[in-house]
């Protein structure tokens, strides 16, 4: 009886001490909830699920942005440009597919058409980051480590130009979209509706944020990943091989990006300049939990997604860059690397 | 089985290191020592490729190593203990453990070494699930020589293991090494702790000012008059 | 008499020094100053494009003087410039579009301008001020997002995407005076620069951009320092909205305002080298009609121009992170050590 109000009273003091170390954790979590709760009242309970639908979105993109973070300290701006690369990919494959199937109606092949976009945007963008680490950031990386983060940081503003303006230059500034992906009637559930392709990007991002989380978790790989990110020294003592988990590590942030443009292109048509908003939301999240957090970047997502929503219902559309704005300068006046913290190194001696 | 042929180092634009030679053969216990700044570190972060040598060359068991990345190095059985450790922080214990078995590939191996390092270092069986960040210094120590030994390698370099340590835990690390080293570890130790240190190992370089001065059995470095006035404060 | 001239040409060294004009500065100053009369620069067209090398030359070293001293790339600098343009026009406004019509003239709006991008400069100094370098060029790239949003959501006084025409400097078609204008504001806003960062205010810059916790630790107030380097250099950039304002005559929030206005300022910092302040002068002129001269000879190709910024300054920052100022330096260092052989 005594042991178990111990126990409890440690709890309660460990939880205390936690709040009290940082308080900003709960604090967000409660904001965001309210904030929920707040756009489920004003503007409907459809709001709240497009706004988790989002956020899965901005949680799959940050994720992306703050491993390469993490793992490389490099501070990716093409990232929008990875989203880019996916949705035209998914485009290119998928609208023949689809033409051909108006022509030759397949329920089955209809089905499962959307996901060879999916999975071919997954593999350019595997493709296209080994293609940019080994060839812009590792010479880099062998030449000088003097002032990485910043150095780094403006190849990728380089390479993010030469994407935007080269897709610009070959396939010109035309929107490329697809309607929808799956051509059925959207779900009914209780008041709200929502399109099978809505539900199923929420659901693809989720798998997509599980299946890394089991593979940095448990597998060699993996946890090769987070012991580079921890000590770089250290994992080349214990045998790791640098230069391929940094191969490895960019071409998976860069992919996952990919897979994100690719699954909200019929919501985000396909043109050069498209990765601009994906690109300052997944950053934005970043910022705001705390550069290179991976768990915390994927809290992130939907507490973004909500704010977001709320600016557009509360201050209209327009208002959409700078209400956020105004919330990130406080959150960083009070906490100055982010709501969860920052975990890593050498971003904060630079 | 290590040979160290006239190493040169350093950093940029500072050498350190000048026309090193040492030479350790299967099953012996080394130690390297020095007055702080000497090169001891240089010369092992070299060995373990950390540090590309300006000049000369490294053989271990016989093959040139010193144009190897230094992952390779530690795939052709050779580890290191670093003086910063290099643990990772937000590693539990058993995970360090199990980035230290990187190279092998054989679950079964990884197992078996894993509760032989826990046997040998009941401390760290005690705290598996804690972060590694969170150590206390000695645990730390402890840690980083088992993590050095989960790939079951031929040979360890040991950076000085009892700085800072408290004398009963600078006595627990060294009885570590001497166990290690009685189950035929190759072992090269770096030590300011010189009486001690001779006193456990068969032979020692000792290295000043980034020079090989002077090398022997350690019994008879003890009894080294240069050793005895400079070191051992006799 | 002899002694006075002596001193006064001293004086006139450490001028020329601090103020970093050294002999081949000066020639270069006056190439410039007399390009406008020799053929084929002296055709309006040509002239057009001098006057954009000039202006962008004036924003590089704007530019270096945070990116280059603090180490913070300031990714708002083209909206922070957009303030600039826009507080000018809507100043000299007297038509209908908008609901003020102030009517002031050009030459008072752009100082006006001026320090309201100064004010913003110092308010983004304060909130970045707790922020490490990464941190800071994020945040600074989102209040410049924030800041195009508000030129383009503040419709009454802005007119929103369909863009402002305020009225021009001067009352001529020709490019010259705009040119001497640019050329002017370039030399003083080197100048300014220099001098500021050649005395201990610039040594403090150097030891907050490099180290921030250690020159903190020795003393060097950062507050004071980052937030005047930021304020100094938004002071600038407001000045040269101001002259985009009355000399290009037309506007939009997305053509001054926007990130990649910013990276193309940055661009030719960097290639320049970054923290030598001449480098982005040396480089501007040569790039903008290098650029100019593609974007019209090759119209199938559009941003291309933009593509050669990318790869030359991914080139650059790889295999030579000082630039061309940085390799310029080293040669004159090489050719003077042959001319002055080591004495043995
Ligand atoms: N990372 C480094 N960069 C530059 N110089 C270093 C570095 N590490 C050590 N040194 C210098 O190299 C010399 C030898 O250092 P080290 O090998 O660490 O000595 P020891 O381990 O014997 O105390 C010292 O003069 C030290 O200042
Ligand atoms: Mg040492």
């Amino acid at each position: 009886m005594k042991e178990n109000t111990e126990v409890l009273k440690t709890l309660g003091d460990s939880i205390l001490e936690y709040i009290k170390r940082k308080p900003a954790v709960p604090g967000a979590i409660a904001v965001t909830v309210v904030i929920a709760i707040i756009i489920g009242i004003a503007g409907g309970p459809a709001q709240v699920v497009n706004a988790i639908v989002a956020g899965g979105m901005w949680a799959l993109l940050a994720t992306g942005l703050t491993m390469i973070l993490g793992v490389m300290n490099v501070p990716n701006f093409f990232h929008g440009e990875s989203f880019m690369v996916g949705a035209y990919t998914a485009y290119f494959i998928f609208t023949p597919i689809h033409l051909y199937l108006m022509d030759n109606p397949n329920k089955f092949l209809s089905t499962i058409a959307p996901f060879a976009g999916f999975f071919a945007a997954a593999v350019i963008g595997f493709i296209l980051g080994s293609i940019l680490e080994k060839l812009v950031f590792y010479p880099l990386r062998s030449k000088t480590k003097e002032r990485w983060v910043m150095n780094s940081f403006l190849l990728t503003v380089g390479v993010s130009y030469i994407l935007s303006n080269g897709v610009n230059l070959v396939l010109g500034p035309n929107f490329r979209g697809i309607p929808r992906y799956w051509d059925v009637p959207p779900i009914k559930f209780f008041t709200i509706r929502l399109t099978v392709d809505r539900l199923f990007a929420f659901f693809l991002a989720m798998v997509v944020l599980l299946l890394l989380w089991y593979f940095m978790g448990k597998t060699r790989t993996g946890r090769a990943i987070r012991a580079v990110s921890q000590d770089e020294a250290g994992a080349a003592m214990v045998g790791i091989n640098i230069n391929n988990i940094h191969t490895l590590t960019f071409s998976l942030g860069t992919s996952m990006a990919a897979i994100a443009g690719a699954a909200l292109l019929f919501m985000f048509q396909a043109y050069p300049t498209v990765g601009l908003r994906p690109l300052y939301y997944a950053w934005y999240v970043v910022m705001l939990v705390g550069l290179g957090n991976v768990s915390a970047a994927v809290v992130g997502g939907f507490i973004v997604a909500f704010l977001q929503t709320a600016t557009q219902q509360f201050f209209g559309i327009e208002w959409g860059e700078v209400v956020p704005t105004v919330v990130m300068m406080i959150v960083l006046i009070v906490a100055p690397s982010g709501i969860f913290g920052s975990e890593v190194k050498g971003i904060q001696e630079q | 089985m290590l040979k160290v042929e006239n190493v040169d180092s350093g950093y940029d634009f500072l050498q350190v290191l000048w026309g090193i030679n040492i030479e350790i053969n299967r099953g012996e216990f080394v130690a390297l020592i020095g007055p702080n700044g000497a090169g001891k570190t240089t010369t092992l972060r070299t060995i373990s490729g950390l540090l590309k040598p300006k000049g000369g060359r490294i053989f271990f068991k016989d093959e040139l190593i010193s144009n190897l990345p230094p992952y390779e190095i530690t795939h052709s059985g050779l580890s290191y203990v670093s003086e910063d450790l290099n643990l990772f922080v937000n590693m539990p214990v058993y995970e360090n453990l199990l980035m230290g078995a990187y190279i092998i590939k054989d679950e079964k191996k990884i197992k078996q070494t894993m509760e032989y390092i826990y046997e040998l270092f009941p401390r760290l069986a005690e705290r598996k699930k804690q972060l590694a960040g969170t150590l206390s210094g000695g645990e730390r120590k402890m840690l980083a020589i088992a993590r050095g030994m989960m790939s079951n390698p031929e040979m360890l370099l040991v950076d000085e293991p009892s700085l800072g340590l408290a004398p009963y835990l600078v006595r627990n690390v060294f009885d570590a090494l001497k166990t290690l080293h009685g189950e035929g570890l190759t072992i090269l130790l770096v030590e300011q702790n010189v009486n001690a240190t001779l006193d456990i190992t068969d032979r020692a370089y000792i290295i000043e000012q980034g020079k090989i001065v002077l090398s022997g059995k350690s019994k008879d470095l003890a009894r080294n008059e240069h050793v005895q006035n400079v070191y051992l404060g006799i | 008499m002899i002694k006075s001239t002596g001193k006064a040409s001293t004086i006139a060294r450490t001028l020329m020094s601090r103020t970093g004009f050294s002999s081949s500065g000066i020639i270069l100053i006056a190439i410039l100053a007399v390009l406008p009369f020799i053929p084929p620069f002296n055709s309006e067209y040509i002239l057009r494009w001098l006057v954009v090398g000039a202006f962008m030359a004036a924003q590089a070293v704007a530019f270096d003087l945070t990116a280059g001293f603090i180490n913070v790339v300031n990714f708002g600098f083209a909206a922070i410039l957009g303030v600039g343009a826009y507080t000018s026009a809507i100043l000299a406004n007297t038509g209908p579009h908008i609901i003020v019509q102030p009517g002031i003239s050009p030459w008072i709006g752009i100082f006006i301008g001026a320090f309201a991008s100064a004010f913003l400069g110092f308010i983004l100094g304060f909130l970045t001020l707790r922020l490490r370098g990464l941190y800071a060029a994020i945040m600074a790239w989102f209040v410049g997002i924030a800041l195009l949003g508000l030129a383009r959501t503040l419709t009454p006084l802005t007119r929103g995407s369909l863009g402002m025409s305020p009225p021009s400097f001067f009352d001529t078609p020709s490019n010259m005076p705009y040119y001497y204008l640019a050329l002017g504001m370039m030399i003083t806003i080197y100048i300014v620069t220099k001098l500021v960062t050649t005395s201990h205010i610039g040594l403090a810059f150097k030891a907050l951009g490099q180290n921030f916790d250690a020159a903190r630790a020795s003393g060097i107030n950062p507050t004071f320092y980052r937030v005047f380097n930021f304020t100094l250099s938004c002071f600038f950039a407001g000045l040269l909205g101001g002259f985009y304002a009355h000399y290009f005559v037309s506007m939009t929030p997305k053509a001054i305002m926007h990130t990649s206005k910013s990276v193309e300022t940055l661009a030719i910092a960097f290639i320049g080298g970054r923290g030598f302040l001449w480098g982005g002068i040396v480089v501007a002129f040569p790039f903008v009609f290098l650029l100019e001269y593609l974007r019209s000879a090759l119209p199938q190709l559009p941003g291309i121009h933009i593509i050669i910024y990318g790869v030359l300054m991914i080139l650059v920052m790889i295999y030579y992170p000082n630039g061309v100022a940085g390799f310029i330096t080293e040669l004159k260092k090489k050719l003077w050590r042959l001319r002055k052989p080591e004495k043995t």
